[in-house]
C-alpha cells in the first residue's frame, strides 16, 4: 500500500495528466462513439508523432531551464539535407546517420552559444531559429525538394500492422531512451541539478556547461529525428516545414509538467502532453468544430495545467490539516 | 507606565504540511520595548513575523494590536497600520534612487505624476534623522550593505510606524555597521517605537532587549527579563537540555607536520600576494572583517573563482585548478557560506543532495545505482545525525541547520582531503552549532584538514589550530593558537598590526 503512495506521489503530475487525457477522450466519445474506435486512437498517436520527437526534446532544454525555440528550423534544415542526400541515392541508414550528425551538431551549437557566450537560451535560439531557417531556403533555393526514393522513406513508413508504423516505434523508442537517461544516469541527475539550483551543482564541483550542452544536443537531435520523419511521411521536403511547431512542443512540455523555471519535467509526461493536444485536436475534427476553435482549446488547456500546478500544493495542503 | 501592551499573540496555532509550525502561542509585548524573540531554526520564530505581518495567516489564535483584533492581508496592509519589518536579507531596487526605494509602492503623488520634491524632502528628513551620510537622490550601487540597511529602516520610517521587528539584522553587517545599528535602535526606543528582535546572537540580546520571548519546537516557552537571566539559562531554555560552552575542541589537536596545502603568491579579484601552508588534521582559521576577501580566496582554492596567478600545491604536487571540477578532484571541497543559494538543490531530496559531489561513486558507467545512493544516505545521515531519515524529503523542506547537515554529508561522501568551510554555523541554532563543531573534529581526526571562514571571533578561537588574519585582500598576520585572542585578531583585522 505504501508502494502505491509513493508511486501515486511521485508521478503525481504524470498522473493527473492522464486523467485529463482520459477526461478529453471521455468527453468526445460522449459527442462522437466512433472517437473510441481503435483506429482513430492510432490516429491520435500518429498525430502526435512529430510534436512527440521535438518535445521531447526541448523538455531537456527545459529542465536546465533553458528553452530551444530552434526546433522547428533544425527539423526544416534535417528534411532538406537529408531530402537531397537520399535524393542523391545515399543508403536510408546512411542518411539517418547524418541527419542525427546534423541534429547533433545543431544542438551542440546552441549549447555552446548559451554556455561560452552566455547568452540567454530564449535569444540565443531565437537567433539560431532564423539563421537556421534561413540556411533550409538556401539549401535548395527556396524549392521542396521531390522525389524521396521508397528505400528512405520506408525506413520510417514500414506498416507493422493497422495504422502503426515503424516511426511510432522510433518514437516509443526515442522516449523509452532518454527517459532512461533523465531518470538512471548522472548525465541525467546533473541536468535536473543544473536546472534547480546552478550554482549549487557547480560548486560541487560538477562542470556544469558540459551538461548543459549535453540537454541541447538531445534536444537537436530530437529535432532532426522529426525533419527525417516528416520527410518520410510526406515524400516531399519542404524549406518551410516545421514553421512554429517550437511552440507546440513547448506546450507539449509544460503540460506535461516542466517548469520553464528549470529542474521539474519528465519524459512521460510530456508524452502525455503531446497525446491530449493531439487527442483534443483529433476530437475537434471528429465532432466537426471548426479548428478555430482548436487553438483555443490547446490554449486553455495550457493554462488549466500550469495552474493546477499552483493549485496543487495548497489542495495538499488542505487534506493536510483535515487528517489532524 | 510602560505596562500598556503593544501585541498580544493569543492562542496562535500555524500547521503546515508535515509541520506544526506553531502551537497555541500565547504572549504579550509591551509598549516601548525592545522585546526579543529566541529559539533555535523551525522554532516558529519567523511563522510568527509572517503571520504578524500579514505574509501568511494562522490556522488559530488571534493577534492583538494595542489591544485590538487584528488581521492583515499582506505586508502592505500591515505598513498601512505602522508595523513594519526589517528583513535578514536586503531587498532594494538596483536601478532606482534611495528616496524611490524607500517611498516604494507609497510614492507621494501630485496628480497621476509623482512629486518628487515632497517625496525626498520627506525621506531626507528620514535619512537625516537617522545620522545617515547619503541624500535620497543617491543610487544604491554605490552603498555598503550597513547603509543599505539603514535604507530599510528609513523604509519602515517612512509610514507612521509604531512597530519594527528585526530579523537577524546583523548577519551580514560588519562590527562596525552593526554598532550603527544598534545605536538606531536604541534612538527608536527612545522615540517609543516597540521593537520585535529575532537573533541568534545572545550578546545582541543582553545589548538591546528589555525581554526575551522563547519558542522551541512551536511551542511557547516562556518570557523573562534580560536583566534578571543568563546566556546559558537562555541556552537552556531554547534547546531544552543543557549546552556546553559550544565553541570548544573537546579533543587534543591532531595537527601534524606534514604540510596538506602549500598556497604560494596567490593573486585573484579583490586580493592578492596569499601564501599559507595547511597541515594534516589541522584546523586552520580565515579571520577578518566582512569585505576582506576571504570568501573569494578560498574560492579560487576550490575552482569556484579562477585565480590570476600564484600557485597551488596539494601534497607537494602543483595543482591546476580551474574550476570546482578541477578543485574537487584535486581533494578540495568548499561548504559554502550562502547555504540556500550555492549549498543545495532546491529540487533534490535528501539522498540526492548528499550524493551529488560524488555521483560517479555510484554509477556502473553513468548509470546510477539506487540502492547504493540510499546506503550512502543512511550511512551520513546517521553520521550528522540529520533528524530527518527518510531519504525522499526534500532538502529545502528542512531547517537551515539541518540543512547544512546534508551539505556537510555532501562533502563527506565525497572523500575530499581538504574542507573549506565558508561561515559554516551562520544562521544555525545553537544545539545544530555544536553539533558542526563536533563534525569538524571528527572529521580531522582521520588525518584531514579543515579551513575554517568566519566572523565569529568565538569559533575562530575556540575551534581552530591557527589563524590567518586578512584585511582589504591581503594577508596580516598568521598566528598560532597562543595567540588567539579578541584583541589581536581584531587589531590585525582592522588595523593590520598589533597594535
Amino acid at each position: 500500500m505504501n508502494g502505491v503512495k509513493n508511486v501515486a506521489k511521485r508521478y503525481s503530475r504524470e498522473l493527473t495528466i492522464f486523467a485529463v487525457l482520459i477526461l478529453i477522450i471521455l468527453i468526445f466519445t460522449m459527442q462522437e462513439p466512433r472517437y473510441i474506435e481503435v483506429g482513430n486512437l492510432l490516429d491520435i498517436l500518429e498525430q502526435a508523432t512529430i510534436n512527440g520527437f521535438l518535445a521531447i526534446g526541448v523538455t531537456f532544454a527545459i529542465i536546465t531551464g533553458g528553452i530551444d525555440l530552434s526546433v522547428g528550423s533544425v527539423m526544416a534544415l534535417s528534411i532538406v539535407a537529408c531530402g537531397q542526400l537520399a535524393v542523391m541515392g545515399l543508403p536510408p541508414i546512411a542518411v539517418l546517420a547524418i541527419g542525427l550528425v546534423l541534429g547533433i551538431f545543431l544542438g551542440a551549437l546552441n549549447g555552446l552559444l548559451i554556455t561560452k557566450m552566455k547568452l540567454q537560451p530564449f535569444i540565443a535560439t531565437l537567433g539560431t531559429n532564423s539563421v537556421l531557417r534561413g540556411m533550409a531556403y538556401l539549401v535548395t533555393g527556396g524549392w521542396p525538394v521531390l522525389n524521396i526514393p521508397k528505400g528512405y522513406r520506408n525506413l520510417f513508413q514500414v506498416q507493422i500492422f493497422h495504422n502503426i508504423r515503424l516511426y511510432m516505434v522510433y518514437l516509443i523508442i526515442a522516449a523509452i531512451i532518454l527517459s532512461l537517461i533523465l531518470k538512471r544516469t548522472s548525465t541525467g541527475v546533473y541536468i535536473y541539478a543544473v536546472g534547480s539550483n546552478e550554482e549549487a551543482t557547480r560548486l560541487s564541483g560538477i562542470n556544469v556547461d558540459r551538461f548543459k550542452i549535453c540537454a541541447y544536443i538531445f534536444c537537436g537531435a530530437m529535432a532532426a529525428m522529426a525533419g527525417m520523419v516528416t520527410l518520410a511521411k510526406l515524400g516531399t521536403g519542404e524549406p518551410t516545414a516545421g514553421q512554429g511547431y517550437e511552440l507546440n512542443a513547448v506546450a507539449a512540455a509544460a503540460i506535461g509538467g516542466a517548469s520553464l523555471a528549470g529542474g521539474k519535467g519528465s519524459i512521460l509526461g510530456t508524452m502525455i502532453g503531446a497525446l491530449t493536444l493531439s487527442a483534443l485536436k483529433v476530437g475537434l475534427v471528429v465532432i466537426g468544430m471548426d479548428t478555430f476553435y482548436q487553438y483555443i482549446a490547446t490554449g486553455l488547456i495550457i493554462i488549466i495545467a500550469a495552474y493546477f500546478e499552483i493549485i496543487q500544493g495548497k489542495i495538499a495542503a488542505v487534506i493536510f490539516m483535515r487528517k489532524r | 507606565m510602560g505596562e500598556e501592551i503593544a501585541i498580544q499573540f493569543d492562542h496562535m496555532s500555524k500547521y503546515y504540511p508535515g509541520v506544526k509550525a506553531l502551537q497555541d502561542v500565547s504572549f504579550s509585548i509591551r509598549r516601548g520595548e525592545v522585546h526579543a524573540l529566541l529559539g533555535e531554526n523551525g522554532a516558529g520564530k519567523s511563522t510568527l513575523l509572517n503571520i504578524l505581518h500579514g505574509v501568511d495567516s494562522a490556522d488559530g489564535g488571534n493577534i492583538l494590536i494595542m489591544g485590538k483584533k487584528t488581521q492583515f492581508l499582506n505586508t502592505n496592509d500591515a505598513l498601512r497600520a505602522g508595523i513594519a519589518k526589517v528583513h535578514q536579507e536586503i531587498h532594494l531596487v538596483d536601478q532606482l534612487t534611495v528616496g524611490q526605494n524607500i517611498a516604494l509602492g507609497f510614492e507621494i503623488k501630485k496628480g497621476p505624476a509623482i512629486d518628487f520634491k515632497a517625496m525626498y524632502r520627506k525621506t531626507d528628513a528620514i535619512l537625516t534623522s537617522l545620522g545617515c551620510n547619503f541624500g535620497s537622490t543617491d543610487f544604491i550601487t554605490n552603498l555598503s550593505v550597513g547603509e543599505m540597511q539603514m535604507i530599510i529602516i528609513a523604509k519602515a520610517l517612512y509610514h507612521d510606524t509604531h512597530i519594527i521587528s528585526f530579523d537577524e539584522p546583523t548577519a551580514s553587517l560588519s562590527s562596525a555597521e552593526t554598532d550603527r545599528l544598534f545605536q538606531t535602535i536604541q534612538m527608536l526606543k527612545s522615540k517609543g517605537i516597540t521593537m520585535l528582535y529575532v537573533s541568534h546572537k545572545l550578546d545582541e540580546v543582553f545589548m538591546l532587549a528589555d525581554r526575551a520571548s522563547i519558542l522551541r519546537d512551536g511551542k511557547y516557552i516562556r518570557t523573562c527579563d534580560v536583566a534578571e537571566t543568563t546566556k546559558a539559562e537562555l541556552i537552556k531554555n531554547m534547546v531544552g537540555r543543557d549546552v556546553s560552552s559550544y565553541a570548544v575542541r573537546m579533543q587534543p589537536s591532531f595537527a601534524g607536520e606534514e604540510v596538506v596545502l602549500e598556497v604560494e603568491k596567490l593573486c585573484g579579484k579583490g586580493f592578492s600576494d596569499i601564501s599559507f601552508k595547511l597541515h594534516k588534521g589541522e584546523i586552520l582559521g580565515f579571520s577578518g572583517l566582512v569585505g576582506a576577501k576571504r570568501t573569494d580566496v578560498v574560492h579560487a582554492l576550490f575552482g569556484a573563482d579562477q585565480a590570476y596567478s600564484g600557485s597551488i600545491k596539494l601534497f607537494d604536487k602543483q595543482m591546476k585548478i580551474r574550476s570546482t571540477k578541477d578543485g574537487l578532484k584535486s581533494g578540495i571541497g568548499l561548504l559554502s557560506e550562502n547555504r540556500k543559494t550555492q549549498g543545495f538543490v532546491p529540487g533534490f531530496n535528501n539522498c540526492d543532495n548528499m550524493a551529488l559531489a560524488a555521483l560517479p561513486k555510484f554509477c556502473k558507467g553513468t548509470v546510477v545505482n539506487e540502492g547504493k545512493k540510499k546506503q550512502n544516505f543512511e550511512h551520513y545521515a546517521q553520521q550528522v545525525s540529520l533528524n530527518i531519515r527518510n531519504p525522499e524529503h526534500l532538502t529545502k523542506n528542512l531547517s537551515g541547520g539541518n540543512q547544512q547537515k546534508v551539505i556537510l554529508a555532501k562533502w563527506l561522501t565525497s572523500d575530499v582531503k581538504v574542507l573549506i568551510f565558508d561561515e559554516p554555523t551562520k544562521g544555525v541554532d545553537v544545539g545544530t552549532k555544536s553539533e558542526i563543531y563536533r563534525l569538524m573534529e571528527e572529521f580531522i581526526s582521520t588525518g584531514r584538514s579543515i579551513i575554517l571562514v568566519s566572523s565569529e571571533m568565538q569559533e575562530i578561537i575556540g575551534m581552530c589550530d591557527r589563524a590567518i588574519v586578512m584585511k582589504n585582500g591581503r594577508i596580516t598576520a598568521t598566528l598560532p593558537k597562543a595567540d588567539l585572542n579578541e584583541e589581536t585578531i581584531l587589531s590585525y583585522a582592522m588595523e593590520g598590526k598589533k597594535s
